[in-house]
């Protein structure tokens, strides 16, 4: 009897904690609302489709980073991160949701070079476009967003090739429906359910 | 006498001291540039210093860390690395690193490839770094 009574006890609170959760999820709100302050910029993407940033996304929730194809560090882990916040997403049955990153190094970044990065990591093209374009648009987004992107050291290989890397921005954008910026996560470190979370919160 | 302590100390001092545990390398196409992750474990009770990691898979490898200098990220070449006695190491994601830059062949999930790791006093020791997607 005594021991029902514990049960009973116990599923009280268990229930009281789960609604507790729900109504505070649906009651958080995100802490940044500001204009993308960028517009009709053509892009292409990996397939060389033609894009127009961010007008072709009007209406979905977009989460967005910048990255170039030739980092080794930093730009896989947010891509990786990306994938992983696309897959989970998924799982949980989201829609009207589109993942963007954007190159910052436009003359290295063909989307030929975009799609190689993007099909050796298996990245579901479905709502995930990696896009490039003249370097003029792609300053443009960058200052209108915020983000730096500044050539470093040059390394010299046997062959002769010149390889230089950037110093960067790290970040992943929340964008939602009407274009305002809702939330900035660290790319490379992003929480990924916390992420997710948010997507929910600007809901389909 | 000194001779015979510097010989025995030499002999003490076996690369088994010096091991390259758990490492993995990302997946990236030919051409393009890869990193190589590992842990450095030296269990004697000496120093050492990696200088050099070498592989027939790029044209070019260097030792790098990547730093947040005021929220930008930025990598640095580093000539070398000490590691003390009884120390680990770890080259992770976001910090230390050996960069493998113009890859000669793509880098697949689940391909092997072949290091060799240059130490001042443990020589080189050789690891396989399996390719995994993160």
């Amino acid at each position: 009897m005594k021991s029902k009574n514990i049960h009973t006890r116990i599923s009280i609170i268990f229930f009281i904690s789960i609604l507790i959760t729900f109504f505070y999820g649906c009651g958080k709100k995100l802490p940044e609302d500001i204009p993308i302050g960028v517009k009709d910029i053509v892009l292409l993407n990996q397939d060389s489709s033609r894009i127009i940033f961010p007008d072709s996304f009007k209406g979905k929730t977009l989460l967005l980073s910048f990255i170039y194809t030739n980092c080794p560090d930093i730009c896989p882990m947010t891509t990786h991160n990306m994938q992983l916040i696309q897959q989970q997403v998924k799982k949980e049955g989201i829609d009207n949701v589109e993942f963007v990153e954007i190159s910052f190094d436009p003359l290295r970044d063909t989307p030929s070079k975009l799609k190689e990065f993007g099909d050796i990591r298996d990245i579901d093209y479905n709502n995930f476009n990696f896009l490039t374009g003249n370097p003029v648009g792609i300053k443009s987004i960058l200052n209108n967003m915020n983000i730096l992107a500044l050539p470093g050291d040059t390394t010299e290989t046997k062959s002769g090739s010149k390889i230089y890397f950037f110093t960067h921005t790290d970040r992943i954008t929340l964008i939602d429906k009407n274009g305002r910026i809702r939330n900035e996560y660290r790319g490379s470190k992003a929480n990924i359910q916390a992420v997710v979370n948010d997507i929910k919160i600007l809901g389909d | 006498m000194i001779f015979l302590l510097s010989i025995l100390t030499i002999l003490n001092y076996n690369s088994n001291s010096i091991e390259i545990n758990n490492a993995w390398v990302r997946p990236a196409g030919k051409g393009m540039n890869s990193a190589l992750y590992f842990e450095l474990k030296n269990s004697s009770a000496n120093s050492d210093e990696l200088f050099k990691v070498s592989s027939n898979a790029a044209e070019l490898v260097q030792l790098h860390k990547t730093v947040n200098k005021n929220g930008l990220m930025e990598m640095k070449e580093i000539k070398s690395l000490k590691i003390n006695g009884n120390q680990t190491i770890k080259f992770a994601p976001g910090g230390y690193h050996v960069m493998l830059i113009k890859l000669k062949k793509d880098l697949k999930t689940g391909n092997k490839i072949g290091f060799k790791f240059y130490f001042k006093k443990a020589g080189i020791i050789k690891a396989d770094a399996v390719v995994k997607s993160y």
